[in-house]
């Protein structure tokens, strides 16, 4: 009796912590679905009195959120994809390509970007944006985003093809490969588990991203999803339902996103710490 | 197995990167494009190609800033597209591209960006001031708008321009203005024995009834410290004299002199006596207004401008008759005027002084269609916003919202004004009196302390 | 043949572009930060050379100092109060046998999540009239706390800070979970046979061993105290009357609202500043120790 009781309390603790983890997702979704402040008041805990999936449909189209999602998608992919592709392409040039002095000296110069904590550049990265007047467009977003990707983007995929043989190019420039096409046609395709990993990464960095896009873009349609919920939660204080709809929307493609790649996701995130 | 994988890849990157150069395009394109909500960037977009002749109609764009944005200022915005239409058929090739922003995001954040990289809007919302319209004006950023409303006849015609002016020549033109006083509901009043209060300690006494029935008496908010400011202001107006806030902006009164710590520490009495809303630190200005506007408090302090919420269609159309706009109540220890008003007159437009021929006209135009009788009274009725221009005795007659006509009725009762001292006051000193409010109200400072604390910010920035 | 592994245009090809955008947002940023830092630059021409003015400007003003003071609040919260519950939550999940997989990915799951979301969900788990936390005090007839606006003590403060455990407790949870699986199970097995019980393993054998990944942790919370930012602007922006203001939120004003940006970008040297020297002591003092770890 009491060995069983000894096995369950740990399980019993995290339990309750991991209540602790989903029940604030539970309050907002189940507030999602009610009807505005009044109701959330009268009844907190209770099922909504008629399920309001119109919420979703309104806080959609009237509170454009699909305007801040699309614009959140296209930009957090944008931006990872190109991020990626670029760092694979230095990766090689620095890991793969004979020129070893150089390639180490730009390897650490690119390291120091790791360093560098992500608010200490903000302020110099606006007054810059703002001299290529490009503030308010979504360059201002997507060249900080793809730079930012940049260090720990190269240093993963460094490190993965380093483990990669060197026989490989030689066989293949027999055969009478260019640089690129090795790139292309050899490299890549043999490390795409770590570019994989390394989009998933700066996608989920880039569809997170908050004070960037916050203080570079004013224009309304332009937002993305951080911010338009940011200024949603401001606009419908007096209905905190509409603001759960926006929530669950913004969350949700990162939770589906988390449930079928989660390995990975974990994976990749610990590797080398935070990124940023 | 590699090859597909290749092949996936080369297209993927393909397609984003030619996505890429269409997002690019698409954003520059969309800016351009007309839009449901009629915003665009105006760092996207470039204003008009040279038309020197006017034979041909070349199509040239005029990009105009304003802060009509939201439910609030629907009123304003209809108005704004009235002269919009009109300037556009009366100036052929004329396209305005509208870009409506948060007031305070425009005037604090964006406007100033843009004058500092040199590429304002060629129209845009401006406030007069030292702050504001006074520094562009000495920057030269500024259209001399003296011979426009000479040759238009309105010169004489604005109830005051000192903010806008500068070294005698005008930069800005106000749209309206309003008074800043007490809201009550009375309805609460009535149903708790509640009389509206004519001096301070009558206003102290009606708080505490109302404190011990359960009623919130002042809806408050102070996350905004701007919003706590209108009371305090008037509060120097009351306790130093109206001639004090003009001796604060020049250095004739200082923050420390005791009638002007006297404002602040009738402000320090309701915070200690409970009397503002709890957790009013994270309270906005809009959560402010709807705790009147549900009840839950009885008296709001606040701009006339606020006529508006009480008018079929709007958000205190279920208040409409229930509420009363009277001065703040006279205070005993008082100096000067005691009924004395806090008024605005600095919100209005002003003007890129780096214009082409094509946009001198169209803004000639505007200001032509803008600042004329039938507008202004336009503002009154529509708006609850009182006139920066002379009007005539008839067109105030028409008014029909309670609100503006007691509003009308303070501004005509009493014996003088003063401004708001953002409106005169250097910028750091301003920011400072924020900072100092909301400690002043979080009880981190006492009245005394924020007196000093604010002037030795002003005694360190140089003079205007 | 080698040669095209020595070609230099592709090699510049490949390179370019990278560097460019890296010294464009990273290298420039960091360049111009520190050459206005030493200005009064407010974003109009004309601006002057200040020397350590406004670094002196910054100790000297007491919001500036608090916000340094919160910082170090959220380190010694996050170091003495996170870590351990850290560590005590992964030894109890390395210890079960069941539904470990299911712990792991839900307490890892809120931090890769928007922090701002994040900020704006708890800001209404936090509402003083219909949040979560008040409505359960309601059922015991508790008053509604104040868990933002509370000005007579610092509640606020202690809300965000709870706020951002219960974001990122679940990152490190994992990173030391690693670390555990990564002891070979002949050491456990080895201490079992000789009568240690569960607490004993924990304290004299697993926690020593995972002394590397500690010190990581440590170090990634310290980075990441002085890195707060997004929560504090969406759930208080500073306030209740500048209570919650961090060194980064207080820069953050003082450029975007303010236009300071000389003094705004000496305050991001000097967070800059201490987070070199914090991590950098960190690591002369308690890094070294556990370098290598023997079995």
């Amino acid at each position: 009796m009491q060995r069983t009781y000894k096995k369950a309390l740990p399980h019993m603790v995290l339990i309750a912590y991991v209540a602790v983890i989903l029940i604030p997702f539970a309050f907002v979704l189940l507030s999602s679905l009610k009807t505005n402040n009044v109701e959330i008041s009268k009844s907190p805990f209770g099922l909504p009195e008629s399920w309001r999936f119109l919420n979703y449909k309104e806080t959609w189209l009237n509170a454009k959120i699909n305007v801040y999602f699309w614009n959140s998608f296209y930009l957090s992919t944008i931006a990872a994809a190109v991020g990626v592709f670029l760092a694979a392409a230095t990766a090689f040039a620095l890991t793969r390509m004979k020129f070893k002095q150089i390639s180490k000296a730009i390897y650490q110069f690119i390291l120091i970007g790791m360093l560098i904590p992500g608010n200490v550049l903000f302020i110099a990265q606006y007054l810059l944006v703002s001299k290529m007047n490009i503030l308010d467009t979504h360059w201002a977003l997507f060249l900080p985003y793809t730079a930012g990707a940049l260090p720990f983007s190269v240093l993963l995929i460094s490190a993965f093809m380093r483990s990669l043989p060197s026989e490989l190019e030689e066989a293949a420039i027999v055969d009478g490969l260019s640089s690129p096409m090795l790139f292309v046609k050899i490299i890549l395709p043999l490390t795409i588990p770590a570019l994989v990993t390394m989009f998933i990464i700066n996608f989920l960095g880039n569809w997170n991203e908050f004070l960037l896009s916050n203080f570079f873009i004013s224009t309304d349609k332009l937002k993305t999803l951080p911010t338009g919920l940011f200024s949603l939660r401001d606009a419908y204080a007096s209905n905190y339902a509409q603001i759960c709809t926006g929530i669950v929307i913004s969350v949700a493609p990162v939770l589906i996103i988390y449930t079928i790649l989660q390995e990975k996701i974990i994976e990749g995130l610990t590797a080398g710490g935070v990124k940023g | 197995m590699n090859r597909k994988v290749g092949t996936t890849i080369a297209l993927l990157l393909a397609t984003s990167t030619v996505l890429a150069a269409c997002g690019g395009n698409n954003n520059n394109g969309a800016n351009e494009s007309a839009s449901p909500s009629p915003s665009a960037s105006p760092a996207a977009s470039s204003p008009a190609s040279e038309a020197p002749a006017s034979e041909k109609v070349e199509k040239f764009e005029v990009s105009l800033r304003h802060i009509q944005v939201g439910e609030a200022q629907k009123f304003r915005k209809a108005i704004l597209d009235d002269i919009v239409d009109k300037v556009e058929a009366e100036i052929p090739g004329l396209e305005f591209e509208l870009d409506g922003l948060q007031d305070s995001f425009n005037r604090f954040t964006k406007l100033p960006a843009e004058m500092a990289a040199g590429k304002p809007p060629k129209i845009f919302d401006l406030f007069g001031g030292p702050g504001d319209a006074i520094k562009y004006a000495k920057a030269g950023k500024l259209l001399d708008l003296t011979p426009i409303i000479t040759e238009l006849g309105i010169q004489d015609k604005f109830q005051g321009l000192s903010t806008f002016t500068y070294e005698g020549k005008v930069y800005g033109l106000p749209i309206g203005g309003s008074v800043e006083g007490l809201f009550y509901n009375k309805e609460i009043f009535a149903a708790n024995g509640v009389n509206p209060p004519k001096t301070w300690d009558e206003f102290l006494a009606a708080a505490e009834t109302l404190k011990s029935k359960g009623i919130t008496p002042i809806a408050s908010g102070s996350q905004a410290p701007w919003v706590p400011l209108m009371l305090v202001n008037t509060l120097i107006g009351r306790t130093a004299g109206p001639d004090a806030i003009l001796g604060l902006a020049d250095g004739t009164k200082k923050w420390t002199d005791a009638d002007v710590v006297l404002a602040f520490s009738k402000y320090e009495e309701l915070v200690k006596k409970g009397y503002l809303t709890k957790g009013e630190l994270g309270l906005n200005y809009d959560q402010q207004r709807d705790e009147f506007l549900s009840g839950k408090a009885a008296m709001l302090f606040d701009g006339s401008w606020r006529s508006s919420l009480f008018s079929a269609g709007a958000l205190g159309e279920s208040l409409i008759g229930k509420v009363d706009f009277i001065a703040l109540p006279s205070l005993a220890d008082g100096k000067g005027d005691q009924t004395g008003l806090n008024t605005n007159f600095a919100n209005g437009y002003g003007f890129s002084s780096d214009l082409n021929d094509n946009e001198l006209k169209a803004v000639k135009s505007f200001i032509k269609e803008m600042y004329t009788e039938e507008i202004q009274v336009r503002g009154l009725l529509e708006d609850g916003v009182l006139p920066s221009m002379k009007v005539s005795p008839d067109s105030v007659n028409k008014v029909e919202n309670e609100l503006t006509k007691a509003a009308l009725n303070v501004l005509a009762s009493s014996a003088s004004s003063f401004p708001h001292f953002d409106a005169v006051v250097p910028g750091e000193v301003y920011k400072e009196v924020e900072n100092q409010i909301q400690k002043l109200a979080a009880g981190k400072v006492d009245a005394a302390g924020m007196g000093a604390a604010i002037q030795k910010v002003a005694d360190a920035t140089p003079a205007q | 043949m080698k040669n095209t592994l020595r070609n230099p245009y592709v090699y510049l090809l490949f390179i370019v572009p990278t560097i460019t955008l890296y010294g464009l947002f990273f290298i420039w940023p960091m360049l111009t930060s520190a050459y206005y830092a030493f200005t009064d630059y407010v974003g109009l021409e004309g601006y002057h050379y200040v020397g350590f003015d406004n670094f002196d400007k910054a100790f000297g003003d007491p919001d500036f100092v608090a916000s340094i003071k919160r910082n170090l609040i959220f380190i010694v919260f996050s170091v003495f109060i996170q870590v351990p519950l850290i560590i005590f939550f992964s030894l109890l999940i390395s210890n079960v046998k069941k539904l470990q997989g299911f712990y792991k990915t839900t307490v890892f799951m809120p931090s890769i999540l928007s922090t701002s979301v994040i900020g704006i969900l708890w800001g209404y788990i936090y509402h003083p009239d219909i949040g979560l936390l008040n409505n359960i005090l309601k059922i015991f007839g508790v008053d509604p706390v104040y868990w933002l606006a509370e000005t007579r003590w610092p509640l606020p403060l202690l809300s965000i800070l709870i706020t951002n455990a219960w974001q990122w407790m679940g990152f490190y949870i994992v990173l030391i979970l690693a670390a555990i699986f990564t002891i070979p199970k002949e050491i456990n097995e080895a201490a079992e046979i000789d009568g240690a019980t569960g607490m004993q393993k924990a304290v004299y054998l697993t926690v020593p061993l995972i002394k590397p990944i500690i010190s990581v942790v440590i170090m990634l919370s310290i980075a990441g105290a002085l890195r707060v930012v997004d929560i504090v602007l969406v759930m208080t922006n500073g306030g209740p009357a500048g209570e919650t203001d961090v060194m980064a939120s207080f820069m953050v004003n003082q450029s975007l609202t303010l236009g300071q940006y000389g003094y705004a970008t000496a305050i991001t040297m000097i967070i800059f500043a201490f987070a070199l020297i914090l991590t950098g002591l960190y690591q002369l003092s308690f890094g070294r120790q556990s370098e290598r770890i023997e079995y």
